[in-house]
Protein backbone atom coordinates (compact mmCIF):
# COMPACT_ATOMS: atom_id res chain seq x y z
CA UNK A 1 0.00 0.00 0.00
CA UNK A 2 2.81 2.40 0.84
CA UNK A 3 4.33 1.82 -2.61
CA UNK A 4 1.06 2.62 -4.35
CA UNK A 5 0.63 5.78 -2.32
CA UNK A 6 4.19 6.79 -3.13
CA UNK A 7 3.60 6.23 -6.85
CA UNK A 8 0.49 8.38 -6.74
CA UNK A 9 2.31 11.17 -4.93
CA UNK A 10 5.18 10.97 -7.44
CA UNK A 11 2.75 11.26 -10.34
CA UNK A 12 1.14 14.25 -8.66
CA UNK A 13 4.54 15.89 -8.12
CA UNK A 14 5.38 15.36 -11.79
CA UNK A 15 2.01 16.88 -12.70
CA UNK A 16 0.97 13.81 -14.62
CA UNK A 17 -2.28 13.74 -12.68
CA UNK A 18 -4.30 16.47 -11.03
CA UNK A 19 -5.02 16.82 -7.30
CA UNK A 20 -8.57 15.52 -7.77
CA UNK A 21 -7.35 12.45 -9.61
CA UNK A 22 -4.73 11.78 -6.92
CA UNK A 23 -7.42 12.04 -4.28
CA UNK A 24 -9.60 9.61 -6.20
CA UNK A 25 -6.77 7.12 -6.54
CA UNK A 26 -5.86 7.35 -2.88
CA UNK A 27 -9.46 6.73 -1.93
CA UNK A 28 -9.47 3.75 -4.32
CA UNK A 29 -6.46 2.35 -2.50
CA UNK A 30 -8.33 2.65 0.72
CA UNK A 31 -11.39 0.88 -0.65
CA UNK A 32 -9.33 -1.76 -2.50
CA UNK A 33 -7.47 -2.49 0.72
CA UNK A 34 -10.70 -3.52 2.30
CA UNK A 35 -11.53 -5.86 -0.58
CA UNK A 36 -7.90 -6.97 -1.09
CA UNK A 37 -7.73 -5.98 -4.79
CA UNK A 38 -4.76 -4.39 -6.56
CA UNK A 39 -4.43 -0.79 -7.61
CA UNK A 40 -5.25 -0.24 -11.28
CA UNK A 41 -2.17 0.44 -13.36
CA UNK A 42 -3.40 3.60 -15.08
CA UNK A 43 -5.14 6.63 -13.57
CA UNK A 44 -8.92 6.78 -13.93
CA UNK A 45 -8.99 9.89 -16.10
CA UNK A 46 -9.04 9.75 -19.89
CA UNK A 47 -5.72 10.11 -21.66
CA UNK A 48 -4.90 13.76 -22.24
CA UNK A 49 -3.48 14.97 -25.51
CA UNK A 50 0.23 15.31 -24.87
CA UNK A 51 1.84 18.52 -25.99
CA UNK A 52 5.52 18.33 -25.17
CA UNK A 53 8.35 15.84 -25.06
CA UNK A 54 10.53 16.63 -22.06
CA UNK A 55 14.12 15.65 -21.46
CA UNK A 56 15.37 16.52 -18.02
CA UNK A 57 18.88 15.76 -16.79
CA UNK A 58 19.66 16.69 -13.22
CA UNK A 59 22.66 16.03 -11.04
CA UNK A 60 22.49 12.94 -8.92
CA UNK A 61 23.66 12.39 -5.40
CA UNK A 62 26.95 10.77 -6.39
CA UNK A 63 28.45 13.67 -8.27
CA UNK A 64 31.46 15.75 -7.29
CA UNK A 65 30.20 18.29 -4.74
CA UNK A 66 32.84 20.85 -5.73
CA UNK A 67 31.86 20.80 -9.36
CA UNK A 68 28.64 22.14 -10.79
CA UNK A 69 26.88 19.28 -12.50
CA UNK A 70 25.27 19.50 -15.91
CA UNK A 71 21.63 20.43 -15.98
CA UNK A 72 19.58 19.97 -19.09
CA UNK A 73 15.96 20.87 -19.53
CA UNK A 74 14.55 20.45 -23.01
CA UNK A 75 10.94 20.81 -24.03
CA UNK A 76 10.01 19.87 -27.60
CA UNK A 77 6.46 20.43 -28.84
CA UNK A 78 4.91 17.24 -30.22
CA UNK A 79 3.64 19.23 -33.19
CA UNK A 80 7.25 19.93 -34.10
CA UNK A 81 7.95 16.20 -34.15
CA UNK A 82 4.93 15.70 -36.44
CA UNK A 83 5.98 18.55 -38.72
CA UNK A 84 9.57 17.31 -38.81
CA UNK A 85 8.50 13.84 -39.88
CA UNK A 86 6.42 15.34 -42.67
CA UNK A 87 9.62 16.86 -44.04
CA UNK A 88 10.36 13.44 -45.53
CA UNK A 89 7.95 14.53 -48.27
CA UNK A 90 10.68 16.90 -49.43
CA UNK A 91 13.01 14.05 -50.28
CA UNK A 92 12.92 13.42 -54.07
CA UNK A 93 12.21 9.88 -55.25
CA UNK A 94 15.75 9.15 -56.45
CA UNK A 95 17.16 10.32 -53.12
CA UNK A 96 14.57 8.18 -51.30
CA UNK A 97 15.93 5.11 -53.11
CA UNK A 98 19.43 5.89 -51.90
CA UNK A 99 18.21 6.43 -48.36
CA UNK A 100 16.32 3.13 -48.46
CA UNK A 101 19.44 1.35 -49.72
CA UNK A 102 21.53 2.84 -46.95
CA UNK A 103 18.95 1.77 -44.36
CA UNK A 104 18.91 -1.74 -45.81
CA UNK A 105 22.68 -1.98 -45.54
CA UNK A 106 22.34 -1.23 -41.84
CA UNK A 107 19.76 -3.95 -41.50
CA UNK A 108 16.69 -1.69 -41.44
CA UNK A 109 14.21 -2.94 -44.01
CA UNK A 110 12.02 0.11 -44.21
CA UNK A 111 10.72 2.10 -47.18
CA UNK A 112 10.42 5.83 -46.56
CA UNK A 113 7.72 6.07 -49.23
CA UNK A 114 5.45 3.94 -47.06
CA UNK A 115 5.50 6.50 -44.29
CA UNK A 116 2.03 8.05 -44.28
CA UNK A 117 0.35 10.72 -42.18
CA UNK A 118 -1.63 8.08 -40.23
CA UNK A 119 1.58 6.23 -39.41
CA UNK A 120 3.18 9.43 -38.17
CA UNK A 121 0.21 10.13 -35.97
CA UNK A 122 0.26 6.58 -34.64
CA UNK A 123 3.97 6.87 -33.93
CA UNK A 124 3.53 10.15 -32.08
CA UNK A 125 0.59 8.73 -30.13
CA UNK A 126 2.71 5.74 -29.15
CA UNK A 127 5.45 8.15 -28.13
CA UNK A 128 2.99 9.59 -25.66
CA UNK A 129 3.42 6.48 -23.52
CA UNK A 130 7.18 6.79 -23.51
CA UNK A 131 8.87 7.28 -20.20
CA UNK A 132 12.56 6.80 -19.55
CA UNK A 133 13.96 7.16 -16.09
CA UNK A 134 17.69 6.54 -15.65
CA UNK A 135 19.41 7.11 -12.36
CA UNK A 136 23.14 6.80 -12.07
CA UNK A 137 25.48 8.12 -9.43
CA UNK A 138 26.28 11.33 -11.25
CA UNK A 139 22.98 12.27 -12.77
CA UNK A 140 19.38 11.36 -13.31
CA UNK A 141 17.84 11.37 -16.76
CA UNK A 142 14.11 11.62 -17.14
CA UNK A 143 12.41 11.54 -20.53
CA UNK A 144 8.66 11.81 -20.58
CA UNK A 145 5.72 13.37 -22.34
CA UNK A 146 3.45 16.00 -20.81
CA UNK B 1 -1.66 24.24 -37.19
CA UNK B 2 -0.45 26.35 -34.27
CA UNK B 3 -0.15 30.09 -34.39
CA UNK B 4 3.34 31.21 -35.39
CA UNK B 5 5.69 32.03 -32.52
CA UNK B 6 5.94 35.64 -31.49
CA UNK B 7 9.20 35.86 -29.63
CA UNK B 8 12.54 34.09 -29.73
CA UNK B 9 15.04 34.35 -26.95
CA UNK B 10 18.62 33.16 -27.15
CA UNK B 11 20.91 33.50 -24.18
CA UNK B 12 24.45 32.15 -24.21
CA UNK B 13 26.83 32.79 -21.36
CA UNK B 14 30.28 31.45 -20.63
CA UNK B 15 33.30 32.66 -18.69
CA UNK B 16 34.51 34.86 -21.55
CA UNK B 17 31.42 36.27 -23.11
CA UNK B 18 27.73 36.75 -22.82
CA UNK B 19 25.27 36.85 -25.70
CA UNK B 20 21.64 37.72 -25.25
CA UNK B 21 19.14 38.06 -28.06
CA UNK B 22 15.46 38.89 -27.89
CA UNK B 23 14.00 38.55 -31.37
CA UNK B 24 10.46 39.81 -31.95
CA UNK B 25 9.38 37.31 -34.59
CA UNK B 26 6.02 39.03 -35.00
CA UNK B 27 7.88 41.93 -36.64
CA UNK B 28 9.88 39.72 -38.96
CA UNK B 29 7.00 37.57 -40.22
CA UNK B 30 5.32 40.32 -42.29
CA UNK B 31 8.63 40.93 -44.06
CA UNK B 32 9.04 37.23 -44.76
CA UNK B 33 5.43 37.03 -45.95
CA UNK B 34 6.02 39.81 -48.45
CA UNK B 35 9.19 38.13 -49.70
CA UNK B 36 7.35 34.82 -50.12
CA UNK B 37 4.56 36.54 -52.05
CA UNK B 38 7.10 38.13 -54.35
CA UNK B 39 8.96 34.84 -54.87
CA UNK B 40 5.79 32.72 -55.25
CA UNK B 41 5.45 33.04 -59.04
CA UNK B 42 9.13 32.18 -59.48
CA UNK B 43 8.80 29.15 -57.22
CA UNK B 44 5.68 27.97 -59.03
CA UNK B 45 7.39 28.35 -62.39
CA UNK B 46 10.51 26.55 -61.17
CA UNK B 47 8.35 23.78 -59.70
CA UNK B 48 6.62 23.27 -63.02
CA UNK B 49 9.89 23.22 -64.94
CA UNK B 50 11.58 20.81 -62.50
CA UNK B 51 8.54 18.58 -62.01
CA UNK B 52 9.70 15.71 -64.19
CA UNK B 53 13.19 15.76 -62.69
CA UNK B 54 11.73 14.87 -59.31
CA UNK B 55 12.62 18.19 -57.68
CA UNK B 56 9.39 19.96 -58.55
CA UNK B 57 7.26 18.48 -55.78
CA UNK B 58 9.81 19.19 -53.00
CA UNK B 59 10.18 22.73 -54.29
CA UNK B 60 6.44 23.36 -54.16
CA UNK B 61 6.06 21.73 -50.75
CA UNK B 62 8.98 23.46 -49.09
CA UNK B 63 7.20 26.67 -48.14
CA UNK B 64 4.12 25.12 -46.49
CA UNK B 65 6.24 22.50 -44.72
CA UNK B 66 8.75 25.03 -43.42
CA UNK B 67 5.87 27.23 -42.31
CA UNK B 68 4.26 24.34 -40.43
CA UNK B 69 7.62 23.56 -38.78
CA UNK B 70 8.00 27.18 -37.78
CA UNK B 71 4.51 27.30 -36.27
CA UNK B 72 5.15 24.02 -34.48
CA UNK B 73 8.24 25.49 -32.81
CA UNK B 74 6.07 27.54 -30.52
CA UNK B 75 6.83 26.30 -27.03
CA UNK B 76 10.29 24.94 -27.78
CA UNK B 77 12.69 25.40 -24.91
CA UNK B 78 16.28 24.29 -24.57
CA UNK B 79 18.01 25.08 -21.29
CA UNK B 80 21.49 23.64 -20.81
CA UNK B 81 23.79 24.48 -17.91
CA UNK B 82 27.20 22.98 -17.45
CA UNK B 83 30.43 24.09 -15.82
CA UNK B 84 31.58 26.17 -18.74
CA UNK B 85 28.49 27.48 -20.43
CA UNK B 86 24.83 28.26 -20.09
CA UNK B 87 22.60 28.11 -23.13
CA UNK B 88 18.95 29.07 -23.22
CA UNK B 89 16.83 29.00 -26.36
CA UNK B 90 13.17 29.76 -25.95
CA UNK B 91 10.57 30.24 -28.65
CA UNK B 92 7.17 31.49 -27.50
Amino acid sequence: MADNQKRILEMLAEKRITVEEAEKLLSLIGSKEETGDELPETPVHEKKSHKYLRVVVQPGDGGDPGQQADKVNIRVPMNLIRAGMKLTALIPSHATDKVNEALKEKGIDFDLRNLKADDIEELVTALSDLEVDVQSGKETVHIYVE
Amino acid sequence: MNRPPLLMRVHIKNSNKKFCLWLPLFLIFPIIAVLVLIMAPVILLAGGVLWYTGWGRPLLLIIPLVLSCLCAMRGLEVDINDNREKVLISIK
